[in-house]
């Protein structure tokens, strides 16, 4: 198989994905995910495989090409919440990164098409076990100090992702928790306390930088796009408002929480010198992000204030054709997850868990709040947009089973449960949640839906022991199971134990044949819904609309901003 | 006069004291320490933090310092006139809570520049003849407007106004700077809840002192109806709705939440609901005392007020 293989194409990963494709078991966009993820052009690996590829500059950029109508300069007004700029390590929300987005870059990107491609770094390469990843930065980065961007940054930025005191999810990440090692001492809480591995982090060479790991990784350059990986100027100091320096062709011109975010394009360093992009031509003078909260962003679009927004809510997607406008809907792996603490009664039991799931209706409920639109979800975390997701026997309500395994549990007449509501995203989780309260009814389940301020319910989701919580988008399975329902995981929600859900998710995660992996990721995730851990009814779209004078915008499954090319005409 | 200024006085800094105190000692809780490290650090993100880390976080935001120390550090800062810097927003809480004050006394003058003359006039004119046309439609009026609430009233001019007719601007964010067209719902809204309250209490005031014997004597012997109704009648009309309109600026203060929000007025109103529901401490507390201030003061003019409109009112 390998001859066939164009020279980029050799890793072992790469050739054996290569053959699954052949035999019909792997799709085309699943390969060149891999290709590019290993390294390969994914111009080339569009090219192998036949599909036509989404227009990005020839070269090494990883934009969509300049656009010969163009017309430089103006001012793209986005509708989002403007939040607080304190570290990028700790983002807690997309809108934080993608106010300092065009600013501080990242290692790689992600783009609409799902293909990870190289950005402050130039190139990657995986050794066969997928142990070691050697990133070959990109030469003539320019900071907006004047310097030039070397491996030694990069390096610094990954230990200090490393370090506890910074607090960073970035240590959930695998590309962040195949360097670490347990350092033998335990936390107050009797945990062990995490550190660096000896030469985990090597550089090279001016422009080179290694990744030595303790475990296969295939997600490294993914993980280098998650939101708080951005990279940070070695000077950095917090809060991010007051010392954002980056490689990006905005800086920070105007800054007020809650009110408004003003990114101007850098046209000289700090030292006075003229700063050159090395992300080629960029055609807008200003971006500016205006504070609305999520219901109000549309009707700042209706009035014509913005030329975009972040997202706006199912609720409003009539309202929404209603306007002049291009609509954009993204598939994603974001959703709710209504899981059940399995360690609190009457959780504990799990014929009671079993019976709420079993009288739960998925697609019904999914119509009802999303059409057409969306995934339905199959009481499991991994979505069908996950590359790494292998489909499952289909679910089945069943009343009458529910209301059996009820009575066995000692509820023949009937259980009455509360499950707290946050909103987060939105008041569809409510009408999820009510509609699930509808279905359950004939099976005598009582489900009180009780609703709170969003703000709440973040203070508790990880505490109540019926909790509605929305989870965002992962680009892959494992990393969504191993961050929720591993054994201990600080963001094991549903205190989740079971050591052969764990055995199989490693199992998972180490497979480097592609096909086999998806195998036995579908393996842990039925044993995760034969445990009836939560009821997962949607994976919902994200919505946003795009005024007609906006050129070149494309949406992206996690909300990430990239507005490198746009233009207003 | 004096005596009664320096008693009020006092009893705003003893209400100021003690309010500020209670909402240190509920904030100084773990509880909403908790809320502010969720509020900055993610839900997510704290769940994975170990306590030692915690302690690090509570350290560096000054959280960590007991009860009374911070509470003296604070009330010694509010002397100086530096109320604290705020958690969410990064700045000096002082120069914050100025501009956005300004903002809701603007949305204010204008509320009341339109509310106190229509509803006092229409509440007069529906007083001086009880079961009238005018009266019935007047009070009919008045009773859907203050039936409504602020989010209907604001939900219904939105969607004709600005959807529908494209008037005016749907919200009040004026991202492309000053723009007077986008302050005419935010006021409106607040005008037809308000009026309807005013107008009621008018009228009432109204009849029944044109019921009083001092009017009817005034009728009987002849004067015209025009100088009994504003020589005669006005004046103790007047003094009810003046209470009412007096204590309407509480209101205005921290009641306009639902409307600055709705609109995305940047008000005090949105600000102190964003306060609350980051557990911003510093400007809960700031906000507080500004609504004591305004509580007070509004309570001086109410009194100081009484006693123009009534002579027989006077403060030993």
């Amino acid at each position: 198989m390998s001859e066939k293989l164009p020279p980029g194409f050799q890793h072992p990963v790469i050739q054996n994905a290569f053959g699954h494709l052949a035999a019909g078991r792997l799709d085309r966009r699943e390969f060149i995910r891999i290709a590019a993820l290993l390294g390969a052009s994914a111009a080339s690996a569009y090219a192998l495989v036949g599909l036509p590829a989404p227009a990005y500059s020839e070269g090494q950029l990883p934009f969509p090409p300049d656009d010969p109508k163009a017309k430089p300069g103006g001012v793209l007004k986005v509708a989002m919440q403007v939040q607080k700029l304190e570290d990028p390590a700790t983002f807690s929300w997309v809108q934080m990164s993608n106010q300092s987005r065009h600013t501080l870059e990242y290692v790689a990107i992600t783009g609409p098409d799902n293909i990870t491609r190289p950005m402050l770094a130039e190139s990657w390469a995986a050794s066969p076990d997928l142990k070691t990843w050697t990133f070959s930065i990109r030469k003539g980065v320019m900071w907006h100090t004047g310097e030039e961007l070397t491996a030694d940054h990069i390096a610094w930025n990954v230990m200090r992702w490393a370090d506890p005191a910074v607090a960073s999810s970035n240590v959930g990440l695998s590309v962040v928790a195949g360097l670490l090692e347990d350092t033998g001492k335990k936390d107050d809480k009797g945990k062990p306390i995490m550190g660096l591995s000896k030469g985990a982090v090597e550089v090279v060479d001016k422009y080179t930088l290694r990744l030595n790991m303790n475990r296969p990784v295939l997600s490294a350059p993914e993980d280098l796009y998650n939101y708080p990986t951005a990279i940070l100027h070695p000077s950095f100091k917090p809060p991010l408002s007051e010392n954002m320096i980056g490689t990006g062709p905005f800086a920070l011109a105007e800054f007020n929480v809650g009110d408004k975010c003003i990114l101007k394009r850098v046209t000289k360093t700090k030292d006075g010198k003229d700063f050159k992009y090395w992300g080629g031509t960029v055609y807008l003078d200003e971006i500016a992000y205006y504070n609305f909260d999520g219901d109000n962003q549309l009707s700042a679009f209706a009035s014509g204030d913005v030329h975009t927004l972040y997202d706006f809510t199912v609720e409003q997607l009539d309202l929404a054709k209603s306007l002049p406008g291009v609509i954009n809907a993204s598939r994603t792996a974001q959703n709710i997850c209504c899981r059940m603490q399995v360690d609190h009664a009457p959780f504990t039991d799990k014929r009671v868990r079993q019976a709420i799931v079993m009288s739960v209706d998925n697609a019904k409920v999914k119509n009802l709040v999303y059409g057409d639109d969306g995934d339905v979800g199959e009481d499991h975390h991994v979505a069908p947009v996950h590359p790494d997701y292998g489909p499952l026997p289909p679910l089945k309500r069943d009343v009458e089973g529910a209301k059996k395994l009820l009575k066995e549990a000692g509820f023949e007449n009937g259980l009455q449960v509360t499950i707290d509501v946050g909103n987060t995203d939105g008041p569809w989780h409510q009408t999820a949640c009510e509609a699930m309260r509808d279905q359950m009814k004939e099976a005598g389940i009582d489900l009180r839906v009780n609703v709170m301020p969003a703000a709440k319910y973040w203070e508790i989701w990880d505490k109540t022991p019926f909790g509605c919580t929305a989870w965002t988008h992962r680009p892959l399975g494992t990393m969504v199971m191993s961050l929720g329902y591993r054994t201990g995981v600080p963001w094991n929600e549903s205190h989740y134990a079971n050591p052969a859900f764990d055995k199989a998710l490693d199992a998972a995660e180490a497979t480097l044949d592609v096909a086999a992996r998806k195998d036995k990721l579908a393996a842990a995730a039925k044993i995760l819904q034969d445990d009836a851990v939560m009821v997962m009814p949607i994976w919902r779209p994200v919505y946003t609309i795009v005024a007609q004078n906006v050129n070149g915008y494309q949406g992206h499954p996690t909300e990430y901003h990239q507005f490198n090319k746009i233009w207003l005409s | 006069m004096l005596k009664l200024l320096g008693t009020r006085l006092l009893q705003m800094i003893l209400i100021m004291g003690i309010i500020s105190l209670i909402l240190f000692a509920i904030f100084d809780s773990e509880k909403f320490k908790k809320q502010i490290a969720v509020n900055e650090l993610g839900g997510f993100a704290v769940s994975a933090l170990s306590d030692q880390d915690y302690q690090v976080w509570l350290e560096k935001k000054g959280l960590n310092v007991p009860f009374y120390q911070r509470y003296l550090n604070w009330a010694g800062g509010v002397a100086r006139g530096d109320f604290g810097k705020s958690f969410e927003k990064n700045e000096p809480v002082g120069s914050l809570l100025a501009a956005r004050l300004l903002h809701t006394g603007l949305l204010a003058f204008w509320v009341f520049a339109l509310m106190i003359p229509l509803s006092l006039t229409f509440g007069i004119i529906a007083g001086m003849k009880e079961g009238s046309a005018q009266d019935r439609l007047t009070s009919f009026v008045a009773v859907v407007t203050t039936s409504l609430p602020e989010i209907a009233t604001a939900i219904i001019l939105t969607v004709v106004f600005a959807l529908g007719l494209h008037w005016l601007p749907p919200n009040a964010a004026m991202v492309n700077g000053w723009e007077w067209q986008a302050l005419v719902l935010p006021v409106l809204t607040l005008v037809l809840y308000d009026f309807g309250y005013v107008a009621r209490m008018t009228r009432a005031s109204m009849a029944e002192v044109m019921h009083s014997q001092y009017i009817r004597t005034a009728v009987l012997k002849g004067l015209p109806y025009r100088r009994v109704i504003l020589r005669h009648a006005l004046r103790n009309a007047l003094i009810a709705p003046f209470t009412i309109i007096v204590l309407q600026l509480n209101w205005l203060l921290s009641g306009v939440v639902v409307v600055e929000v709705f609109f995305q007025y940047a008000g005090f109103g949105k600000l102190l609901l964003d306060a609350a529901l980051y557990g911003d401490i510093y400007v809960i507390q700031a906000a507080t005392l500004v609504a004591v201030f305004v509580a007070v003061l509004s309570q001086i003019i109410s009194d100081v007020g009484y006693t123009f409109l009534n002579p027989r009112i006077r403060f030993a």
